[in-house]
């Protein structure tokens, strides 16, 4: 697996939530959990939808390809930005081929079963790495709005 | 008037379903069935889908949407979903989803305009 | 004084009790310190008064700041206000309603416009002070003194701190405003009859203002419950294969609310762009002319603009 960049921002060790995805209910409950730390940082109604809907992709897929990983949700601050970071880890097959899954047209719905070049573009930063046989972890982040 | 988890109302020959939980799974499941086996009941020829309750529609959802109208569409009854938020909406477009073929309209009222016309249109 | 309605300045800088505790240590603020400054209760009670004159002989000796003391009654207020907090600082009670007590002095200080510069300022002068009357309180001991003083600065400190807070709460909260206020007129939703919206758009749309026009579009047009939302591209310099893809995304979602759009002011050099850019605006009705595309507009809510024939006397050409 090649090295994931690390992500910009402090984290401290009380705004970080973990939350094992292995039934179809921790769907929800990874839903629920970002878009109430989003609602209480204050992100704006349509950065709340696109985080929220990020999440419940994003560990749909875990649950559908993977049967079973983690969700690390995490409040970024950096200066005085608020970030999320969402991370989603599994040990499932693996992406084949990932050109392919991340190609986003501009208006069009080819999502390959997998929906991240939709996700992708519902946040600010977006790290896979995935290697077939051996799992996924994709790590994005959104940041709130200065005005 | 269904026992399922989202209620499902009859107006005249329109069904009403209100979504006011989070779906998953099961919940969609007997959703669907509650749905279909109302219209076969009722013989009603429309459905109309409140969703202006639901701040999250993903992909799941979306497809879900479009999947029960098209079995409602099999059985005579038109789908019209209303009540979406715009963030909803923005989020769908942003996502590349623009589920064409689904009729929306801004409120029940106006979806029980838009059924009542199809039908007029229907039988002309 | 007015005291009008302050922002929830503890909500607003997030300041619970770990972060009340957090602070109080990162000023060092210990035990030690508590007792210390609960034993200096009588010298608090003894100086106050000497030590507020003292600091008010400064502010009122400069005319920067004499204008926020422009009458009797206010600086007697003031200066029973200055005595209070003094004595605050030797209660050792700093729990989140001494912080909250804090947030209010300098959101006051804040709204009457009294510059930082002049509060730390005053703040300086006021140390100051407290130090010489330490010394004279324990009778020319240096160290006693400078131990008591140690304690008493971190409070003032950790005061201050929450001061300057509430000054860039305040400026963060006005910055938002004004920035709220320019999105708004930078994005006028008009509207143009019972049910139709105009957004003329005028000036370039980069990714950050298409994000905010579809947004503004999505919210008026369910907040208005509008039938029909008119974009008027005239004045937009370059459509390119981003903003023609911006335009589609918008239409699309005001299409998934029930809605339909009416893209109008297509010139002719946009229309040879978008065909040979080979980008799909079949989904949508378009006009050349903006009075074509509300004319449209009125058809579809089920309406038409007639012309009006005047009674007894020559038919008006229409």
């Amino acid at each position: 697996m090649t090295a994931l960049s690390p992500s910009l921002g402090l984290r401290s060790d009380n705004e970080t939530w973990m939350i094992r995805i292995d039934k179809e209910a921790d769907i929800v409950a990874v839903r629920q959990r970002v878009r109430e730390l989003a609602k209480d940082q204050r992100f704006d109604q349509f950065a709340v939808a696109a985080i929220t809907t990020a999440a419940s992709e994003l560990s749909r897929n875990v649950w559908v390809h993977a049967e079973a990983g983690m969700a690390r949700i995490s409040l970024l601050r950096n200066g005085r930005k608020v970030g999320l970071e969402l991370e989603f880890e599994d040990q499932g097959p693996g992406i084949a081929n990932l050109n392919r899954a991340l190609a986003g047209g501009f208006s069009t719905a080819k999502s390959l079963g997998l929906g991240l070049s939709g996700t992708k573009r519902l946040v600010d930063e977006f790290e896979i790495d995935t290697e077939v046989g051996r799992g996924t972890r994709i790590v994005v982040r959104k940041w709130k709005k200065d005005f | 008037m269904t026992s399922g988890p989202i209620p499902i109302l009859k107006i005249g020959s329109t069904l009403l379903a209100t979504i006011q939980i989070e779906l998953h799974d099961t919940i969609v499941d007997s959703f669907q069935n509650d749905a279909l086996e109302e219209i076969e009941r009722t013989g009603a020829n429309g459905l109309i889908i409140d969703i202006s309750a639901l701040e999250t529609v993903d992909s799941y959802v979306a497809r879900m949407l479009a999947n029960t109208a098209k079995m409602a569409k099999l059985m005579g009854a038109g789908t019209v979903i209303v009540g979406m938020r715009p963030a909803v909406a923005a989020t769908l477009v942003r996502m590349g989803y623009f589920m064409d073929g689904i009729q929306t309209a801004l409120s029940l009222e106006e979806g029980l305009e838009l059924q009542a016309s199809r039908l007029k249109s229907n039988t002309e | 004084m007015n005291y009008g309605k302050q922002p929830d300045y503890m909500a607003i800088l997030k300041i619970d009790d770990d972060e009340r505790k957090g602070r109080l240590a990162f000023f060092e603020l210990t035990e030690e310190d508590f007792q210390r400054l609960r034993a200096l209760k009588p010298f608090a009670d003894r100086w106050t008064h000497e030590i507020t004159e003292g600091l008010y002989e400064l502010l009122m000796g400069q005319p920067e700041s004499r204008v926020f003391f422009p009458d009797d009654a206010t600086l007697s207020h003031v200066k029973k206000m200055q005595n209070s907090y003094f004595l605050g600082l030797f209660s050792a009670n700093f729990d989140l309603g001494y912080v909250r007590d804090r947030l209010r002095v300098g959101a006051t200080h804040e709204r009457i416009g009294m510059p930082p510069k002049l509060y730390l300022g005053a703040y300086h002068r006021y140390l100051h002070l407290i130090h010489m009357k330490l010394v004279e309180h324990f009778n020319g001991n240096e160290t006693e003194a400078t131990k008591a003083l140690s304690s008493i600065r971190k409070i003032i400190f950790f005061d201050m701190a929450l001061a300057i807070d509430t000054y860039i709460a305040a400026y963060l909260e006005t910055m938002t405003r004004h920035q709220a206020a320019i999105r708004e007129l930078s994005t006028p939703v008009i509207k143009v009859h019972d049910r139709i919206l105009l957004l003329p758009i005028v000036g370039t749309v980069d990714t950050q203002r298409a994000h905010q026009i579809m947004e503004t579009v999505l919210l008026q047009v369910v907040e208005q419950q509008a039938k029909v939302m008119i974009l008027d591209i005239a004045g937009v310099p370059v459509v390119d294969t981003k903003v023609a893809d911006h335009i589609l995304k918008t239409t699309a979602a005001v299409q998934l609310l029930g809605s339909q759009t009416i893209l109008t002011g297509i010139s002719a050099s946009v229309a040879r762009t978008v065909v040979q850019l080979g980008v799909e605006i079949t989904r949508m009705h378009t006009r050349a002319k903006l009075s074509e595309g509300i004319e449209l507009a009125l058809s579809i809510v089920g309406k038409r603009i007639t012309s009006k024939t005047s009674h007894g006397g020559e038919e008006v050409r229409p």
